[in-house]
Parts: C-alpha cells; structure tokens; sequence
C-alpha cells in the first residue's frame, strides 16, 4: 500500500511557471547580449557620428570656400565698376570739357560713345538743365525720347544737384525705360558738373553697363545682377545653362554719389557633393578601413572568446576526469618537485596537495626505511632510465603511517616545444587487489586442506572398513569354535578354546584400535550446521569456473526456490560437489568439441528420502546433481566405481568417489549415478534439510 | 552336528568371507541361514518363491555396492516384511550412525563389525523369537480368516450382530426370519468358529 501511494504521481506543476521561466531566460538573454554588444554598439555610434561631422565639415569648409571665392570676386566686380564708372567719368571729363564748338562736341560725343557701349546718351546741358547738344549711341536704335528729356526730369535734375554741391560726378537712380516694340531698358542718368556751370548728362544702359565693365571678369556658372537696395533685381547678366543645382550667393553695396546699387553675384555649383573633394574621400576610405579593421577585429575576437570557451570546456572535462579517476596522478619537473597531483592520488597517500608540493628531497608518502632507496631510484629515473612499462610495484606511506602497496606506471613528460620537462607517473592502490588475492588463496588453502583431511578420513575410513570385514570374519570363526568347542571342554580342547578365545580377544582389540583412529579422523563429524543450498554452490564456483575456463564448459545452475537450508558439514559437502563437478568437467574433456557439446548442469531441488518413493517421514530432503554431457560410465567401470584406489585417470588416486560417497552416507544421504540423457552421466547425492 | 533350532537367518553381504563366517557362526549355533552376495540377488530370491513358513531374519550389511543395505530395507518396510522378518544391520563403525536411524525406522537392531562374542546370535535368536510370534499371530489371523470364508452370507450376518451383542430375538427382526433359524445359524457359527460363547468369538474377531 506504501509502495503505490509512492507512485502515486506528483501534481503537475502550474502552467505559468515555465513561460516565466521562460520571460525570466529571455531577460537574462538580452542582458548578455547587451552586455556583450554595448561596446559594439557605442564604437560603431561613435564611428558614424565621427565620419557625419567629418564629411559635414568638410562640405562645410568647401562652401565656405566657394563663397569666399565668391565673395572675392564680387569685390573685384565692385572695383571693376567704380574704376570703370570713374574712368568714364573723368573721360567724360578730359574729352568733353566745355568751351568747345557745338559741332565739335557732337562730333567727340559720337566718338565717345563708340567706344562705350554702355552709354546710350550724351547730353550737354545747361545750367537749367536744358539740352544744348545730345549724341545718341549708334549701337541702339533711339530709346530715349527728346520730349522727355528736359529740367523736368527729377532724377536727372536730383542728381546734378547734388554734382553741383559735391562739386564732382553724381549719378541718379535706376529708372526704367520701356522700348517701343515690348521690353525696356534701365537706365542710370549721370550728372558731370562743368565749371561754366553746364552739366553733361550721359544715360548708363545698366544692362550694357555690366555687360561691358564687369562681364570680362565673369567666370562661367556665375550670374551678375543689379538690384535694388530691397533685392529687385534690376538687371542681369550671366549663363542661361546652370551647372548644378546648389546656388552660392554673394551681394555688395555699389554707394555711388546720388544713387545707390547691390551688385549681385549667384554661383551654381553642382549640390550636394558627398565626395566633393580629396580630403572627404581620404576620410571616408579611412573610416571604411576602420569599419572593416574593426569587423575584423570583432570576427577575431568571437573566435577567441570561442576558443577560450573550447579552452575552458575542455580544461573543465579535463578536470573532471582527473578528479574522477581512481588512478593516482602524479607529475614532477626534472629535479624531483612534484608539480602535480590528483584528488585521487591525494587521498591515496593522506596528504593535500600543498603538503605533497613542499619543496623537499622526499616525498612524504615514502616509508621513512625505504626512502633512501627510493630516492636512489629517483636519481636513476632523472639520469634517463626509463622504467618499465608494465609498470613496477612499490610501497608508499600514508600519513597515518600505514603502509600500502601501489603499482606506478611512469612516462616523461614532453611538453609543446618536445622538450622533456619531467616524468608523469600514475599508481595504483593494490592493498585491496592483494587483500583479495590473499583472500582467495586463503580459501583455496583451505578446501585443499580440507581436502586433505577428508582425504585422510576416507583412507582410515577405507582401512576400517576393508579391515572390519576379515575381522568380522575371524571374530566370527573364534566365536563359532568356541560354541562348538562348548564350555565343559577338557584337556587339549580346553587349551584350544583359550587360543581361540584369544583370537577373538585380539579380533576385538584390532576392532578397537580402528574404532579409536576412526573417532580421531571422525571427530569433525559433529560440526554440522545449517547452510543455504546456493551458499554452498557459491562457494565452489569460482574453482570450477577456473576449471571449466580452461575446457571451455558451460555451467549452469539450477536452484528451485525456497529451499530449506541442508544441515551439513559444509567443508565436506563443498568437497564432494568439487570432486564430482571435477570429474563431470573432467569427463567431457575428450568429448568432441561441438558448440553446446559441453554443458555442466548442477541443479538442487528437494527430494525423498534414500530408497523411498513417498515421503515416509517428517524429514526433508534435497537432492543435489551434478550432470555432465560427456562420454558416459561404461559397465565394468560402473561396477568398480566407488572401489576405494580405482580409477580411470592416469593421476587419479581412486579416492574422490568412494570419498563423496563416505561424506554423503555420514549425513545420512545416498549417492547414486546414472545415464544422463542424451548421453554423459548424472551423479546425485542426498543430503537432510533443516527443521 | 545337533539338529537345527526351527529358524532360518538370511545373511546379504557383499564380502563372501563375512558371509560364510556368520554362517558358521550361526551353524555353531545350530542356527541355518542362507547368503546373499548382494541386495538385489536376495530381491530376486524373495520375489522368486515364498518363504517357507518358519522364523526367519535378515542380517543386512549397510554399505554395499549397487542397491545399499538401506534401500532394501526401505522396500521390505514397503512390502510389510519388517515384522516376519526382522531385520539386524551389520554396519561398520562408520556407519553406525546410518543405522541408528533405521532401527528408528523400524529395524530390529544393528550389530557393529567387527561383532567378538555371541551377542550377535542372541539377538539374532531374539530376532527368530519376534518373527516366531509374527508368524503365529499370522497364522491365526489366517485360520480365522479361511473360518469367515467358510461361512454361509446368512451365517456371516448372524455372527455380525452376534457380535454386536444383539439377543436372538432382535437379530431375528432385523433379518427378517425366524428366532429359530437365528438359533441355527447361530450354533453353525459357534461351530465353525471353533468356540463356546459370543464372547469368545468376540475377542477372536477383534485380533483380525
């Protein structure tokens, strides 16, 4: 009933456990990988952020570039202009100085503006400002009206007002001049005031203006541009086809006297530029190198950690299996230091490693009177004798002081470079091995003794009983004479009846003298005991299966179960089952050799008492037989069988049986054979059982 | 030699020497026997022709090659033979323990080799004593028997409540016939049986 509530099964385990196992694996699994990525991580965030500041920097610093270009060049444009404006000016000046005849002046002017594009008009006026003489430009069809041209207009009269106070060249704001036929042209009035207090007026075309004092300095991809102080662009002079998509930008105030102008200058340049120049694609490729370096060194770092984990795993089985074996491990350098020792060698000897590591000539395991011996072989072992390699036994000394017997197996020891660095030596506790050995041949002396013994017996045995029987029969004549001879005899018969009265005295001493050696021999009799049946098979065994190893027999055994025990001398009986599984192996020796061909069958079981076919009393029995699958018993052997001094065997002494036989009948059994089938023999013999 | 004692000794021993000493023994005592070399030739004898109705004993050796001493006696317990015929072991001293056991078994004795003086033949002719009186109660317990054979089944049912001590009158009843016919029967069986009373053919009936 205990048994069943034991296996009773235990209540599953609810189900969230696991999956929160599971959660709690889970975690524990991203925090390593966390752990080991972090860096990673951080390294690569810090590569990328450098290379982004470094290309933006870069990119930075070229537009920095190109708008510092830029910005140059406006400057040179502004320059340009005003030298350009000035040299008009004081042209204007040199060529048309008043004083001169009309016609003259017309003529100059003409000149003048052939060779400056950028007039469109020139005007000599008076103080009132009104026309004396005016030129237009031949390369232009009239664009300025007369009409309009006069002391009305306010721009003109502004600016040579403003002359006439500065006392030098004033120029008049843009103003816009629509072309008959669509478009217009701006138009910039410049007011040069003359000492006779007259005024030239020359009209700017803004447009031709730039065109021919700030166009030659122009590079391609660049736009120039009048605007206005609030960013109207006025004019503009540049490519119509854009290089690129990015614009740089670039503007300068033109202060001229009167008037006030932003010179305007745009860059195209093909944007964005990733790898715009050297400098970028130099860090760039380092980076890659970088990366690529620093993958490298990730790959090659895994393989480490992967072989220190191999390394790891392997020194931890290497470890365990130095702490699992029962064989005694010791290494020591060339000058006798033991360097290394096992669990197992320790607890061979008693001491712990620091102990057996001291640094000492001896070792403290070797017995104090054999040490110097030891030590002589130690020297021999370092001069380079090599030991044996079935290994050699040897003494060694607990701490307890006890004594033990080993066995040492010892090989150099060669490390990576092949360089012998000491011996490695294994040993082996043997005290159990020759306990054992001890043991067995303590029992085999035993069975022979008792072997001996009971050989003894049956030999006194024998005597008595070939001894008893002539005996028997001379005390049987003596006895017989006398009665015939009668009591009332006389004379001669008379001494005859004291002679044989005297035989049958010395018959009966003989008796004694044989009954008194038997008692000596028989004494063991009395030691009976109760044994189990299988004790006693146990007990032979391993002697026959020595023997049947060497004749290659199969046993088998056959025990009924619940026995009683028999009441036996055990020594004796374990004898008898010896002989006969002796002779039984012995008898299918010759045999032929035929798988299966040779069997031994020792079986116990219980039985009926000798002769009896129902069980006549309250006593059991048990039947023990020997059977055998070998050449059989022929006739006249059978007849002579337990014959004492008879036997088959070359080496026989004819004992063994008729010895099994004495044994059997003093316990008050029987043995008997017979034919075994199919062939070979059955030998079976009786003993009592307990209770 | 002087006339032979009204008996004969079987000797089984496997040594012709003992066998022929213990019957010169025995005939010193005027005392025949007959030997046997082995357990199964005295089988063979016993199974062969009846023994002749005259005492008789068995000297039996224990240890004997082929069937031992003490199977033979096992199957003589077996055949009911141990009575007419007691037997007497003649055992070694190694054996005495063997045959203590099957005079606890029923044997008449055993007798330790080698035997000096004449207790042997006492025993024996005590042994001759015991199978005498076994014959004798065999004989009568015959004699009785061949009697009851002789009776008529009528006679036998009139013995029977005889026996049991009913009067005539009540045996008549029972059986159906008259008092006088039990009277008849009953004086045939008196007769036939050889006594005077109911009493006494009481006591004979019960020793069968």
């Amino acid at each position: 009933m205990a048994d069943e509530a034991l296996d009773v099964p235990a209540p599953p385990p609810p189900q969230q456990q696991p999956q929160r196992r599971g959660w709690g694996v889970a975690f524990a699994r991203l925090r390593s990988l966390w752990k080991r990525w972090f860096l990673w991580l951080l390294l690569a965030v810090l590569v990328s952020a450098l290379l982004v500041t470094v290309v933006w920097l870069a990119g930075r610093h070229e537009v920095e570039q190109v708008q510092a270009a830029l910005e140059r060049d406006t400057a040179d444009a502004v320059v340009d202009l005003r030298s350009g404006l000035q040299r008009n000016a004081q042209s204007l000046r040199a060529t048309l100085a008043p004083g001169m005849e009309r016609t003259h002046w017309a003529d100059r002017a003409a000149a003048q503006l052939r060779e400056h594009r950028e007039w469109l008009r020139l005007e000599w006026r008076d103080a009132q400002l009104q026309p004396i003489e005016a030129v237009n430009t031949p390369y232009r069809t009239r664009i300025l009206e007369e009409s309009n041209r006069g002391p009305a207009q306010a721009d003109v009269a502004q600016a040579c007002a403003t002359a006439r106070k500065a006392g030098a060249p004033a120029y008049s704001p843009s103003h816009y001049v629509p072309v008959a036929g669509g478009g217009g042209v701006e138009v910039m009035e410049l007011c040069l005031p003359m000492d006779a207090g007259d005024y030239l007026v020359a009209s700017y075309s803004l447009r031709d203006t730039l065109v021919e004092l700030v166009g030659p300095t122009l590079t391609r991809g660049q736009e120039v541009a009048f605007t206005e102080a609030d960013g109207t662009r006025l004019v503009a002079l540049g490519t119509s086809r854009r290089i690129g998509t990015r614009v740089f930008t670039s503007q300068q105030r033109i202060d001229l006297p009167g008037a006030s102008l932003m010179l305007r200058v745009d860059g195209w340049r093909a944007a964005p530029d990733l790898f715009p120049n050297m400098l970028t694609a130099l860090v760039t490729a380092i980076s890659i190198a970088l990366v690529s370096v620093l993958v490298l060194l990730a790959r090659d770092t895994r393989r480490r950690l992967r072989a220190e984990r191999d390394l790891a795993d392997a020194l931890a089985f290497r470890k365990a299996m130095e702490d699992s074996v029962i064989t005694g491990l010791r290494a020591r350098d060339l000058q006798g230091r033991i360097t290394y020792v096992n669990p197992a060698f320790c607890e061979m000897v008693g001491f712990t490693p620091e102990e057996l590591m001291a640094d000492s000539v001896e070792a403290p395991y070797w017995p104090t009177e054999l040490a110097h011996e030891y030590h002589l072989r130690q020297t021999r072992r370092f001069a380079g004798g090599l030991p044996p390699r079935e290994g050699f036994e040897s003494v060694f000394m607990r701490k307890d002081g006890t004594r033990f017997p080993v066995l040492i197996f010892e090989a150099p020891l060669i490390n990576a470079h092949k360089v012998q660095t000491g011996w490695m030596s294994a040993f082996i506790d043997v005290s159990e091995q020759r306990r054992v050995e001890e043991l067995s041949r303590a029992s085999q002396e035993r069975l022979q003794a008792s072997a001996r013994l009971a050989t003894v017996g049956e030999m006194a045995s024998l005597l008595s009983h070939e001894l008893t029987q002539p005996l028997a029969a001379i005390a049987s004549y003596a006895t017989g004479s006398l009665n015939l001879i009668g009591p009332e005899a006389r004379g001669e018969q008379a001494e005859v009846a004291m002679a044989v009265k005297r035989i049958a005295e010395q018959a009966d001493r003989a008796g004694q003298v044989i009954r008194s050696v038997h008692d000596f021999v028989r004494r063991r009799d009395r030691m009976r005991e109760a044994v189990a049946p299988q004790a006693l098979i146990d007990a032979v065994l391993p002697l026959v299966r020595l023997q049947a190893r060497k004749l290659d027999v199969t046993i088998e055994i056959v025990c009924e179960e619940r026995l009683p025990a028999v009441v036996c001398d055990r020594t004796l009986v374990e004898q008898v089952l010896l002989n006969l599984a002796r002779n039984a192996m012995q008898a299918m020796d010759g045999a032929d050799h035929a798988p299966g061909s040779r069997v031994l069958r020792l079986r116990v079981a219980r039985a009926l008492p000798v002769g009896a076919t129902v069980p006549a009393d309250g006593r059991r029995w048990l039947e023990f037989s020997v059977a055998d699958l070998g050449c059989g018993i022929s006739e006249e052997v059978a007849a002579r069988l337990f014959t004492p001094f008879f036997t088959t065997r070359p080496d026989g002494m004819g004992l063994g049986l008729s010895l099994c036989r004495t044994v059997v009948e003093q316990h008050g059994g029987a043995l008997m054979f017979e034919p075994n089938r199919p062939r070979g023999t059955v030998f079976r013999f009786t003993l009592p059982a307990a209770g | 030699m002087q006339p032979l004692i009204d008996g004969l000794i079987f000797i089984v021993d496997d040594d012709a020497s003992v066998r022929e000493a213990l019957a010169w023994l025995l005939r010193s005592r005027r005392l025949a026997s007959e030997h046997f070399g082995s357990a199964e030739a005295f089988e063979q004898y016993l199974d062969e022709a009846p023994l002749p109705d005259q005492p008789r004993c068995l000297l039996l050796d224990v240890r004997m090659p082929g069937m031992s001493g003490l199977v033979l006696f096992d199957r003589l317990a077996e055949r009911g033979l141990l009575a007419e015929m007691p037997v007497i072991f003649l055992t070694g001293h190694a054996d005495v323990p063997t045959a203590v056991e099957a005079v606890k078994r029923g044997a008449f004795d055993f007798c330790e080799k080698p035997f000096s003086d004449n207790a042997l033949v006492d025993r024996i002719e005590q042994a001759l004593g015991m199978s005498q009186r076994a014959l004798e109660v065999q004989r009568v317990r015959r004699g009785l028997a061949d009697r009851i054979a002789e009776l008529t089944d009528r006679e036998r049912d009139v013995m029977r409540l005889v026996v049991e001590g009913l009067p005539n009158k009540l045996i008549a009843d029972q059986l159906a016939i008259s008092v006088r016919t039990v009277e008849v029967h009953r004086a045939r069986v008196f007769e036939k049986m050889e006594v005077k009373s109911a009493v006494e053919l009481a006591n004979r009936l019960r020793d069968l």
